[in-house]
């Protein structure tokens, strides 16, 4: 059984940190000079963060090691990732994704 | 031509492309098991795309309070960028105009705006009209995803699942796609993998993305240092 009775208040937390990212820097954006070298380490961290996730979520798909001819997750990701590459489209990605993810759970 | 109409006409491939991401974020949701209300609560107050996807999923897997928030607003932290970039354009506008506006800043909204604000100076009337019908269609996605959720079948959601990795890959791949950009991905993945391994739990995710981050900005200094 999961527990979600903090989660409205983590969500609240978060949604009020976003926010102060979001305002905090288009405010001060006028009045103060970030770094260069910092500011060019924000724009590492989105695609970090975003691998981090991805990781564990194709390798270890229901939490679990799986090998990788039975890894139907990952090898979904192949096609996927292909269309992300060439069409630079989101909606598509994602749409083709879950495609060739339903196809690959239907055959294997 | 007036200036709402405008901007609803120039925000509409935005609501387009939010209506079925925001709907399917909706489904998965309420089939991992949050309520109606967490889940219509989530994009009403958070309101950025990856992040929520991956609020779920690191409440539904057990996360510990403290290190969910961290990662999502690590996450959430590229936008600092997109404030720095714009910034400098809105310097003429109130403060209460600022904050009201910062509120709808997301990615695709940054993407169009900064396209189109180097050329003129923001006019509030077409900026909050343009971020705030983004954020409607948002979130009545959001609302028609839950609704019709927990009639969804379970074979439709299990596949439905795939949305998440898919749209954590496209977002790497349509992003920056340098090699060092790439390089912090990938270091950032087998990081949280190797932490999984070890059953450090989401560590790895805050781990990883410090020191892919770390990683990817030393291998851009040194590959400008080797072009010159």
């Amino acid at each position: 059984m999961v527990i979600f009775s903090t989660l409205w208040l983590q969500t609240v937390i978060i949604g009020l940190g976003t926010y102060f990212i979001r305002s905090g820097s288009l405010i001060g954006a006028g009045r103060i000079n970030w770094s260069t070298w910092f500011k060019n380490w924000l724009s590492f961290v989105t695609p970090a963060v975003l691998g981090a996730l991805l990781g564990p979520l194709l390798l270890l798909p229901n939490s679990h090691w799986e090998p990788l001819f039975q890894n139907t997750t990952l090898w979904s990701a192949i096609p996927t990732a292909l269309v992300a590459w060439f069409t630079r489209n989101l909606i598509l990605t994602v749409a083709s994704g879950v495609v060739c993810f339903a196809i690959a759970t239907h055959f294997f | 031509m007036n200036f709402s109409v405008k901007a609803l006409r120039d925000a509409s491939p935005i609501m387009i492309a939010y209506f079925p991401i925001a709907m399917t974020f909706g489904v998965i949701s309420v089939n991992s098991g949050l309520s109606w209300f967490i889940t219509f609560l989530i994009s009403a107050v958070v309101y950025a795309g990856g992040a929520q996807f991956m609020l779920v999923s690191l409440a539904v897997t057990g996360s510990s309070p403290l290190s969910t928030i961290v990662t999502v607003l690590l996450v959430n932290l590229r936008h600092f960028l997109y404030g720095t970039t714009l910034g400098p354009s809105f310097i003429p506008w109130s403060e209460r105009m600022k904050l009201l506006y910062a509120f709808g800043l997301t990615d695709e909204v940054f993407a169009m705006s900064s396209s189109r604000i180097e050329q003129s100076t923001p006019i509030p009337k077409y900026q909050l009209t343009f971020a705030f019908a983004c954020y409607t269609s948002w979130i009545a996605g959001t609302a028609v995803g839950a609704l019709i959720g927990s009639v969804v079948p379970t074979e439709i959601s299990t596949i439905l699942n795939f949305a998440l990795p898919a749209l954590f890959l496209a977002l790497i791949l349509i992003g920056q796609r340098s090699t060092s950009h790439l390089s912090a991905a990938i270091c950032g993945a087998v990081v949280a993998f190797l932490a999984n391994i070890l059953h450090w739990g989401s560590i790895g995710i805050v781990a990883g993305a410090i020191l892919g981050a770390t990683l990817g900005m030393l291998l851009q200094t040194k590959m400008n240092k080797s072009r010159q």
